[in-house]
């Protein structure tokens, strides 16, 4: 229906623009060559407003191909970018695309053309000169036409090129990192083109003003950067909710953290905190240590953004992290300080995840540093990677241990060495398969394209970074069904040539109901909901939808009559007139997209709720069946054990009264989950270890006593004035680490970030909350984390590359929870 | 400040590359001789029976590019241009020697019909009358003289015909591929390095092949090979002839996966394709361009698990394919058949393990791996187990009988190539298998049914033993019912309701959590080579490897090791 409406900019949407400069590639009938990306891009439909359907090439300002390739696969990381985007509310539309009017720029397709013309001429003006200049092969094959450097050529001369400008203000944030990111993104998401260049100028303006590293026109490790900019993002967006915070209310600080959530949130489509970098790519490491002096093992949680793995010729990823688990001996040199039995002792140590991140991404640790060579050699180990993963080290507790994830972005790094090479990232993206993002140029390639860089092929090129993203066995098999489909679709249409183009068109729409599933199902969720008693604290979220539901009929209506209504007009129409028309349909269009995009969250969210549940029905059954056994062994006690006696019928019950009475009796696990939930709220800490006194008070305070002064020192009593929110660190610090990055690389192993150390001071405001919630299973797991886990962070049992590191810089300590379980490289 | 050197340019051209090579191996520019060596310290691969003694190995020679065919070398590592598929060597083994035929298990003979049984038009043809009962049918062509431009050239070792007169009738022939070389090799003569002949395609490899176990004679061995074209070649060693048989791609186009002689037939032989299709030939049979048979019901058709094209009751039997189904859009990764040839395992890209009764042409249950995709798959002798091997670097067990995951067996640290039973080394209740990867590891393990119903055998000393009370992972049968609508392949949101009716007879299995299956550790584990291993064998008297780069490693049995169980139970 709305597709043949906007059937008018079937390409690349440039037909859409209301300027009138560009001259259709597609129209023009004397240039056939449609480029690869633009036969993917067939059948877009209309210019979504969620950004997904663009596809721009970077500027390489000289080896900034590391900045271009993370922020490609960022943008293509779905709830990432749409957290930036709407965070702390979204532009309009009408004011990206008056800015956007400036900025993006059409140019002439056949400049190429013409440029090659003019350089045949000079050419045969005077071709010794040449000569000289070239090498030897030059002069007998001008230029590759297939060759990356051409190509990219061209998409500088043809392509739109989209500038980018600070618009922080609009946000009502001063400049930073994350609002040049976000003028990327809303860039990005405001064109009406599909295609073009983006040049993110402005973008590494502000990186090199705040990081000095990055000034040079050298090359950098993309994985760095990702983790710096991740960072950045945390601490503009913290710092700039806690400066709104002062200046808009003197807030009475027993109320400030009830509110807090809420007064950020007040744009109904923001995230309502700030945490939602820490909601995607956070996750938690447990180290478990055994003293093997006195076999107290002690616990210590880390937050992580992404994992560092170390490589082994011929392995997997899934083995690489396997080993990352694996356990190791602290001894010699890099003995444990066991609280225990006191002093140094040798110890046992492993990693388990202890929560799965929801975005998980993993660096490859190609680049290793050699004693005898003094500096970094990259590593050429072939390495294979499924599209999709299970983690095996979660901790017993972890939620969801078994969570699928699916891999879709890739970062390849291309070149013999760590100090020189190019990065470039290829993605899956929502509906339009895989692409090649090679700076200015984006070409679709195969899903199996994705395997040529496990190590092992000619050509120095490695996958680097992975990004894997959960997903659901169910998604997964869509996918593969609609594969099929497009498959036995692609071999019809070359048994029936003449056929062919209409076969296409319609293999297209059958992907569009799939994207539309979720609202189809979004109708039983909310039915499903209530029972679970996580919905609730997400209500502010699902509130907007209200608002919206004065467009009462399902989303694609409302934007058909006023649609049919500009055929009639177009003729007469002013194009003012029609740029309303369009803004119109737009913000219609918008308003069902919205919609459709709450169903999706709501249904995401029943989904994961549907999963927990599995997951909890399992571990009732589990509990169920311990209780059989234990009643099985005390049939003579069965009168005193009424809950157990409880289990019996149960067995025979159909499973939906099960799931109740589940859910009645498994409250240890909900009140688990409640907490849990409340350390995804910016007032409790991330980190358990820092909790783990104010739960468990009577603990022998040797710890405690030290852990306050040697964590915050400095920030407690600025703190207490601003208790609730976090006090953002200051950017300078961060320099210092990564400063050392070339030579530390190996030793960093979780690149965490910091378990915000103020935070955890707020956190003892809420112990009552804490305490009021049943927390046995809370308890139970601060129980084991609590006598040594609060030891400083600078303890000995971290590896021994960091220790040293650990050591002398106090304030990066807590910032950068930067610490190797592996012997480091060198040894 | 430490001064970098200046950055070479971005898309650098490593030069040992230079000559193109499909494994990412240097090809050499010659055509050069297999070679062999003899380890000295060995690399003893050491289980309760004794020790394994590697007593060889066989490098076999890369043959150089065809000249018609120069590498294309393609300086930038971002081509989009997709690569050849290619394998490494995989080796098919044939022996007239009736006392190195592996033990049965099955009580009494195999009784199941014939492929098409049933179907007037696939009956054979009244019987010639024969000469000689024994005198086999060969293909047309002689493939030395060919003058096809699939085929290069056949090298013949100059001694050839002298070892196989004088050779030890009960020795052991080997097939084996290699880029795009065909190599025959007799693996139990003093000079075993030296082929017997040696055939060099033009362009295509040779990614799988299979000896027809039936029809094998002192003087013929059936062999089918599927190359990287999707072509099929029917030849015939000892007369040098062949056929080609989906010429051109002319019925599938895509290359094939795996290749097996259909159990107890003489002409039928099943073979997989990259594109999801598994398509039955007769070796006999002339091609026909390909339309499929059942057009009616395209739309709903490529939903269903499995898709008939055509079907082996179609009475227009004339030509090839006799069948011709299409099991997804997905990779074939490979298939077996069941010992008592009534059942068929297929394993695909997509992650799914599909047991089919391939007499009825119908698929029975689907099971997913872990995570990733599936890559081989075997039964264990007796029918009862079949192992899977895959991308989650893990090799599983499932109970056939029982419909069921067994065990998760951990120990691989990359994709598991190949899995295969020591039929020497298992009786009716203990079981032995072994298992290859692209870690370059050979793994040994045992089971047997009582042990793997303990439940998770060795658990991680862990604070909470929650998980070590639950029972071995006992098959909630009423739950499947209920829980597999999210994950039946049909997952489509308007026909999730039927799913919960029974007009479905295909049983998808959702895949068990980690904690509710048993674990089951290697008994042994070693490093055999630098490059990753592919093919595993089990003979009476050794164990055979083979690897992406052609190495062939051989392993002598300790005495006595072969358990020496009454064969006919």
């Amino acid at each position: 229906m709305k597709k043949g409406l906007f059937h008018r900019g079937p390409r690349n949407g440039a037909t859409n623009t209301p300027s009138p400069a560009p001259p259709n590639p597609k129209k023009d009938p004397q240039t056939p060559q449609i480029s690869p990306l633009e036969k993917r891009l067939q059948d877009m439909g209309p210019i979504r407003v969620d950004g997904s359907d663009k596809f721009f090439g970077m500027e390489n300002y000289g080896n900034t191909c590391y900045c271009n390739s993370i922020l490609q696969c960022l943008y293509y990381s779905v709830p990432f970018r749409e957290a930036v985007i709407n965070y702390p509310q979204r532009t309009p539309v009408e004011s990206l695309e008056a800015a956007l009017a400036q900025n993006l720029r059409y140019q002439n397709p056949n400049a190429h053309l013409e440029a090659e013309a003019q350089a045949a001429k000079q050419k045969a003006a005077n071709p010794p000169a040449r000569q000289n200049g070239a090498t030897p092969n030059q002069p007998q094959k001008p230029e590759d036409k297939d060759s990356p450097e051409y190509k990219k050529k061209v998409a500088l001369q043809t392509l739109p090129i989209l500038e980018t400008k600070n618009n922080s203000n609009s946000y009502g944030m001063s400049e930073s990192l994350f609002t040049s990111l976000k003028d990327i993104f809303e860039s990005l998401v405001g064109s009406q083109s599909r295609i073009g260049i983006i040049r993110p100028q402005q973008f590494l303006d502000v990186l090199r003003r705040e990081h000095e590293m990055f000034r040079t026109a050298m090359h950098q490790d993309a994985h760095e950067f990702l983790n710096l900019l991740l960072n950045e993002v945390v601490s503009n967006v913290e710092a700039e909710a806690t400066k709104q915070n002062f200046t808009e209310k003197a807030l009475p600080p027993s109320e400030s953290a009830d509110s807090l959530g809420l007064t950020t949130s007040t744009g109904s489509k923001s995230p309502n905190t700030t945490r939602w970098v820490h909601e995607l790519f956070e996750g938690i490491l447990t180290s478990e240590t055994k003293c093997l002096t006195c076999e107290k093992v002690s616990q210590r949680d880390e937050v992580f953004l992404d994992l560092s793995v170390d490589l082994e010729q011929h392995s997997s990823v899934t083995s690489c992290l396997r080993k990352f688990s694996a356990e190791e001996m602290l001894c010699e040199r890099n003995k444990f300080h066991c609280d225990n039995c006191g002093g140094l002792q040798e110890a046992e140590k492993r990693m388990k995840i202890k929560r799965l991140p929801r975005v998980l991404a993993l660096h490859l640790k190609r680049f290793k540093y050699t004693e005898d060579l003094q500096r970094l050699q990259k590593l050429f180990h072939r390495v294979v990677y499924p599209y999709h993963l299970r983690l095996f080290n979660t901790t017993d507790d972890a939620e969801d241990p078994d969570r699928l994830y699916e891999l879709y972005a890739v970062v390849v790094h291309i070149g013999g060495g760590p100090y020189h090479g190019h990065y470039v990232a290829i993605i899956k993206t929502e509906d339009r398969g895989w692409l090649l993002f090679d700076d200015e140029l984006v070409e679709p390639v195969d899903k199996s394209y994705v395997r040529n860089f496990f190590g092992d092929r000619p050509g120095l090129a490695c996958a680097y970074v992975l990004f894997y993203q959960e997903t659901t066995l169910e998604a997964v098999l869509r996918e593969q069904a609609q594969e099929d489909q497009a498959a036995s679709a692609a071999a019809s249409e070359s048994a029936a040539q003449p056929n062919g183009n209409l076969f296409h068109v319609q293999s297209v729409p059958a992907d569009d109901p799939n994207r539309l599933v979720p609202i189809h199902k979004t109708t039983t969720a909310p039915g499903q909901m209530p029972v679970h008693p996580e919905i609730p604290e997400h209500e502010p979220v699902t509130l907007p939808p209200l608002q919206t539901s004065e467009v009462p009929p399902p989303p694609p209506i409302p934007s058909e009559p006023a649609h049919a209504l500009s055929p009639k007009k177009s003729d007469v129409q002013s194009r003012k007139e029609k740029a309303r028309e369009e803004k119109e349909q737009r913000a219609a269009q918008k308003v069902a997209e919205k919609a459709a995009k709450e169903e999706r969250e709501n249904n995401d969210r029943a989904e994961r709720a549907r999963r927990k549940e599995a997951e909890q029905q399992r571990q009732a059954q589990i509990k169920q069946e311990a209780a059989d056994l234990e009643r099985a062994l005390k049939a003579s006690k069965e009168a005193s054990k009424p809950d157990a006696a409880d289990v019996g019928p149960e067995n025979g019950s159909p499973r939906e009264s099960s799931r109740f009475n589940i859910f009645r009796r498994s409250s240890r696990s909900i009140s688990h989950r409640l907490s849990k939930d409340k350390e995804k709220d910016p007032r409790m800490s991330t980190s358990t270890t820092d909790g783990a006194p104010t739960p468990v008070p009577e603990l022998p305070g040797r710890e405690e006593v030290s852990v306050p002064p040697a964590v915050p020192a400095k920030d407690t009593p600025r703190l207490s004035s601003s208790l609730p929110t976090s006090t953002p660190f200051p950017p300078i610090q961060e320099n210092n680490h990564f400063n050392h990055n070339h030579t530390s690389t190996d030793s960093v192993n979780v690149n965490g970030f910091p378990k915000v150390t103020p935070k955890s001071n707020g956190n003892h405001d809420y112990l009552p909350l804490l305490s009021t919630s049943p927390k046995a299973n809370h308890t139970s797991h601060m129980g084991i984390s609590s006598p040594i886990s609060i030891k400083s962070p600078g303890g000995h049992h971290h590896g021994n590359g960091s220790s040293d590191k650990v050591g002398n810089g106090t304030g990066t300590t807590n910032r950068w929870r930067s610490f190797s379980f592996k012997k480091s490289a060198a040894s | 400040m430490f001064v970098l050197p200046p950055p070479p340019p971005r898309y650098t051209i490593p030069v040992a590359y230079a000559a193109g090579a499909a494994n990412g191996m240097a090809v050499p520019v010659v055509e050069t001789n297999n070679t062999i060596s003899h380890p000295e310290s060995g690399c003893p691969l050491q289980v309760g029976e004794g020790t394994y003694i590697l007593k060889d190995d066989l490098l076999l020679a890369t043959p150089p590019p065809h000249p018609s065919e120069a590498p294309i070398v393609n300086p930038n590592p971002l081509a989009t241009v997709p690569n050849p598929p290619t394998s490494g060597v995989k080796l098919s083994l044939v022996t007239l020697d009736p006392r190195k035929k592996p033990p049965q298990f099955l009580k009494g003979p195999v009784l199941a019909p014939q492929f098409g049984d049933g179907n007037p038009a696939l009956a054979p043809p009244t019987a010639p009358p024969a000469k000689d009962a024994l005198k086999r049918r060969k293909p047309k062509n002689n493939i030395i003289k060919s003058s096809s431009s699939f085929v290069s050239r056949v090298i013949t070792h100059e001694t050839s015909a002298k070892r196989l007169s004088d050779r030890d009738p009960n020795g052991v022939f080997a097939f084996a591929n290699i880029n795009r070389a065909f190599q025959w090799l007799d693996i139990t003569s003093a000079s075993k390095e030296d082929h017997l002949t040696k055939v060099l395609f033009t362009k295509s490899h040779m990614l799988c092949h299979d000896i027809n176990e039936l029809t094998k004679t002192a003087s013929h061995l059936d062999i089918v090979m599927g190359s990287s074209a999707g072509d099929i070649i029917w030849y015939e060693p000892m007369s040098q002839k062949y056929a080609r048989i989906n010429k051109n791609g002319v019925i599938n186009n895509s290359p094939v996966t795996h290749i097996k002689w259909l159990p107890g037939s003489e002409n039928l032989f099943m073979a997989s394709h990259a594109n999801g299709a598994l398509v039955v030939y007769d070796k006999e049979k002339e091609d026909a361009l390909f339309t499929p048979e059942n057009t009616g019901i395209t739309e709903e058709s490529s939903q269903l698990p499995l898709d008939i094209l055509k079907s082996v009751n179609s009475r227009n039997q004339k030509t090839n394919p006799v069948s011709f189904w299409k099991l997804a859009g997905q990779k074939i990764s490979s298939f077996s058949f069941s010992p008592d040839q009534r059942h068929l395992a297929v394993v695909l890209e997509d992650g799914s393990l599909r047991l089919m009764d391939y007499l009825k042409e119908e698929v029975l249950d689907i099971f997913r791996s872990y995570y990733g995709g599936l890559i081989c798959v075997c039964w264990s002798p007796d029918g009862k187990y079949i192992v899977t091997g895959g991308q989650d670097d893990l090799v599983t067990i499932w109970s056939f009988p029982e419909r069921r995951i067994v065990a998760r067996c951990q120990g691989h640290n990359s994709w598991v190539s190949s899995v295969a039973f020591d039929p020497w080394r298992c009786d009716q209740k203990t079981y032995r298998f072994g298992s290859v990867g692209d870690d370059c590891r050979l793994l040994l393990w045992d089971f047997s049914v009582g042990m793997l119903h303990r439940p998770r055998a060795h658990h991680q000393n862990s604070a909470r033993h929650r998980s070590s009370l639950v029972p071995p992972a006992a098959p909630p049968a009423p739950r499947h019912r209920a829980d597999s609508g999210a994950n039946r392949m049909r997952s489509d949101s308007e026909k999730t309701e039927n799913f919960y009716g029974d007009i479905e007879p295909v049983a998808s299995h959702p895949i068990e959590p980690r904690s509710r299956t048993a674990l089951l550790p290697p008994i042994m584990s070693k490093i055999v080579g630098e490059d990753p291993i592919c093919w595993l064998g089990f003979q009476n008297d050794s164990i055979m490897t083979s690897s992406l780069e052609g190495h062939i490693r051989t392993w002598d049995r300790p005495s006595d090791s072969v358990l020496n169980h009454d064969r006919r139970r």
